[in-house]
């Protein structure tokens, strides 16, 4: 049987018990796996096809010349550019993640969620 | 007495978003009022017809940071609907999970702004801090609190797991019980009952001639539900009723939304444990034929439209944004005349209103540098001589 | 009494500056036990004391064409008057300034913050801060009468318009809350009205007119006027407290003279913080009235209710004085 909401029974019910508030940052707050939050490039696994720059929304990824040695599904090639993201032009909606076509990703969202800073030109390479 | 003029906005505590009121009153009572409501326009129709389909989405969630979620799936079902493409079931119970989530956290936000604005900020923290448990469901199937990311022209971008189903089901009975102590704490609560009840009152014959959407209409006893009157993503499937009530005051309002979270409850519970297998989306053309789309889709706030124009491109041509709180904001206007100063912030509260949402028109006249309001017929002559002046019939 | 014990007492206790840091703990209590309620943390035991320092070293704006003048010392006589409201309430033992009528200049000296706030209100030059101020006056006009009324009736019955002989008359008989419970709970709604708190904090909705008579209030001026009502809460509680609860007395006596004393002075603690713990109860559990909704509550239940306390003191006094 429910019991009916009241507020005053409710209003010294709590008194009685914990607040529900989350003492960050000296407690810990719980972050899904799956949580979209700053982006980070893996080095080796680009090969440089640009699909990150042309797909994002806000522009924000530019490919600038960088050679190296990549392995791709068992074949060493030499890829010509990297992108390189204005970090806090991203908006972090994954879809550079999505459009990536290595695997593991080269471009891809980590759940990091805190991360501000002074620098607005800071740029993650 | 003397008339005051009272000006509630562009700030002001009770508003969350610029909105102007030009307020005469006579000691408590008010005479008449002017809104303006462009003060958060920011553009996004016109940078809309310059993304293709797959850039355009993230833009169109920002429209509004509480139906982030009905704004992207409206236009991708018109898209869909004019690349004449259907998308799974699955991706379809998804987006529905989504946007009756996307309901409830609106929904319960709604009723703790509404408590705030009769000083009642108990119940305010009380809401917020039970909304918590649905943008944590929100955040563990999504990967964000608010603009989803979700939806992508084809279907949906990510799956849920069994886990996150698992995790999810755990979650709706504590909301159930929490909203349920809400309904009574409304029906009981003597502040919140004498200001609520008897204010903001609109008859069914106002709301037709005003042409409310939402819970404003449907509080007032017209049943008028784009979910049920045309169907879309899985409301056919799923069983659930429109709630509608007959007092057509503030408190006939609270009611109606405490009823659509229950029933929304019920909607995320069906469609959790019914998910059908299978793809979560398809792959589409690139370009949309040429025509014309008006989709329609029932937001927390009422009925939201968007009118597609597309041309054989990876663009739109035209998109016209009519959201739900520019069809209210006209029964706003005339419930307030003759009612207490004090009950503007409860009356507005009323309808829900999202200023972002709203402001899709400003007028600048450049030359002259001063800001003006057109009539409907100069805004027609307007158009009719600047598209004559370009060319084109 | 001697000259030095009685500037003691006035300015440092229990005086002034007891008054202050009482004054400073009582609105750390209320805020912890509204924020608790709320399932809040709420703030730590220093916040208000470090709210007014802040706020004194803040630039204090002036409206242009204003009165500087009297804008400035309207927040600092609303002060005074609590302060020295206080001085006549009996604290431990009794007040060395009791006189006959005591009670009446106490309640007279309370209800000055809210004229001062109509008045800051009109000096505003602000149509919010006008109109919070009319919203002061006119919640003054509604509630003062049942307010003094209960206050008045313990007098009637004791006998005497002195504070001190009231307290000590409940302790040879039973305390007022219990001979007189409707005006004991008229008393505590009109003085939750008497410090604008929700349900009656209608001068100064937030969400309607900006802040009311405190819109334009800033620096300094704020931190005085904020620090009255915190006062005006301590003395309010001290007067119920000693109307109705029977003050820093208790009904037995003890016999060194220091440990009733002391003894007493911990009652006055803890009847202080009684009756703070029904004002927040009635501060977090309710909403806001509208100001014709409280003209319409006040008059039919709260003028009734106390009118009615009165005609049930005057039968009583006629049976005892009878019998």
């Amino acid at each position: 049987m429910r019991k009916p909401g009241s507020v005053l029974k409710e209003m010294f019910e709590n008194l009685g018990t914990r607040p529900v508030t989350i003492l960050y940052p000296k407690e810990k707050v719980p972050i899904p796996e799956a949580f979209r939050g700053k982006i980070a490039i893996r080095d080796e696994k680009c090969i440089g096809c640009s699909k990150c720059a042309i797909v994002c929304p806000t522009q924000c990824i530019t490919m600038v010349a960088n050679e190296r040695e990549v392995e791709v599904k068992g074949k060493t090639i030499v890829r010509k550019k990297k992108p390189e993201v204005e970090l806090y032009m991203c908006i972090r909606c994954g879809l550079c993640e999505e459009y990536c076509p290595t695997d593991p990703k080269a471009i891809y969202l980590t759940n990091a969620f805190s991360g501000a800073g002074p620098d607005k030109e800071v740029v993650v390479k | 007495m003397t008339e005051v003029v009272v000006p509630i906005g562009p700030h002001h505590p009770a508003l969350k978003e610029p909105v102007n009121f030009k307020v005469v009153a006579d000691g408590e009572t008010i005479v008449r009022l002017e809104l303006d409501v462009s003060y958060n326009h920011r553009g996004i129709e016109k940078a809309a017809e310059q993304r293709d389909f797959v850039r355009v989405v993230p833009l169109l969630e920002r429209v509004c940071g509480i139906c982030s979620h009905s704004h992207t799936t409206v236009f991708v079902k018109g898209i869909e609907e004019a690349m004449k493409v259907q998308i799974p079931p699955r991706a379809q119970y998804i987006r529905t999970i989504v946007a009756e989530l996307e309901r409830i956290h609106s929904h319960l936000l709604w009723f703790g702004v509404a408590a705030h604005e009769i000083g009642f900020n108990t119940l305010f923290m009380w809401t917020w801090r039970d909304r918590e448990a649905v943008q944590d469901m929100l955040e563990e199937m999504t990967g964000n609190r608010v603009n989803y990311g979700i939806n992508e022209v084809g279907g949906v971008r990510r799956d849920l797991t069994p886990e996150q189903i698992q995790a999810a089901l755990k979650r709706l009975p504590h909301l159930e019980d929490r909203i349920a102590k809400y309904r009574d704490m409304v029906n009981k609560e003597a502040t919140m009952m004498i200001r609520f009840r008897g204010v903001g009152k609109l008859s069914k014959d106002d709301i037709l001639k005003l042409g409310a959407v939402g819970p404003t209409a449907r509080a007032s006893g017209v049943d008028y539900d784009i979910r049920k009157d045309d169907p879309y993503i899985a409301y056919a499937d799923v069983p659930w009723q429109v709630i509608t009530d007959t007092h057509g005051d503030v408190y006939g309002r609270t009611l109606v939304r405490i009823g659509e979270l229950q029933q929304s409850l019920q909607i995320v519970r069906y469609c959790l444990e019914n998910l059908p297998a299978g793809p979560i989306k398809i792959t589409t053309p690139r370009a949309a034929p040429r025509g014309e789309i008006l989709s329609r889709y029932e937001a927390p706030r009422g009925e939201l439209v968007h009118f597609i124009r597309t041309n054989n491109t990876d663009k739109v041509e035209r998109l016209d944004i009519r959201t739900p709180t520019l069809a209210n904001w006209t029964s706003v206007a005339v419930s307030l005349v003759h009612q207490n100063l004090a009950d503007i912030p409860v009356i507005v509260a009323a309808i829900d209103p999202c200023l972002s949402c709203t402001s899709r028109i400003t007028i600048v006249n450049e030359r002259g540098k001063k800001t003006g309001e057109m009539t409907w017929d100069e805004l027609s002559a307007h158009g009719r001589e600047f598209y004559r002046k370009r060319g084109r019939a | 009494m001697d000259p030095i014990l009685l500037a003691v007492y006035i300015l440092l206790f229990p005086g002034f500056l007891f008054l202050l840091a009482y004054a400073f703990f009582f609105q750390f209590l209320d805020r912890k036990i509204a924020a608790r309620m709320q399932a809040r943390v709420g703030p730590p035991l220093l916040q208000p004391f470090a709210d007014f320092v802040k706020m004194l070293g803040k630039e204090v704006i002036d409206v242009k064409g204003m009165d500087r003048k009297a804008f400035d010392a309207a927040p600092l006589l609303a002060l005074a008057a609590v302060m020295t409201a206080f001085l006549y309430v009996p604290i431990v033992g009794n007040s060395p300034l009791a006189f006959q009528g005591d009670l009446i200049l106490v309640l007279y000296l309370l209800t000055l913050p809210t004229i001062v706030l109509f008045l800051l209100g009109w000096l505003s030059r602000n149509v919010f801060a006008t109109i919070g101020g009319v919203r002061a006056v006119t919640q003054m006009f509604i509630y003062e009468v049942p307010f003094f009324l209960a206050l008045l009736t313990p007098a009637l019955m004791a006998g005497s318009w002195s504070i001190t002989d009231i307290v000590a008359w409940q302790q040879s008989h039973l305390w007022f809350a219990v001979l007189q419970p409707i005006g004991f709970v008229v008393a505590l709604i009109g003085l939750q009205a008497k410090l604008e708190r929700t349900p009656f904090d209608i001068p100064e909705a937030e969400t309607e007119i900006v802040a009311g008579p405190w819109t334009e209030l800033t620096g300094r001026r704020l931190a005085m006027m904020r620090l009255t009502m915190d006062v005006s809460m301590v003395v309010g509680s001290a007067l119920v407290a000693a109307l109705f609860l029977g003050g820093p007395r208790i009904p037995w006596t003890i016999t060194p003279d220091w440990l009733s004393w002391i003894v007493g002075f911990g009652l006055f603690f803890v009847k202080t913080l009684g009756v703070l713990l029904v004002l927040a109860s009635i501060k977090v559990a309710t909403g806001r009235l509208r100001i014709d909704q409280l003209n319409d509550v006040g008059w039919k239940y709260l003028a009734s209710a106390a009118i009615l306390q009165v005609l049930i003191v005057l039968l009583m006094n006629y049976w005892w004085v009878s019998a």
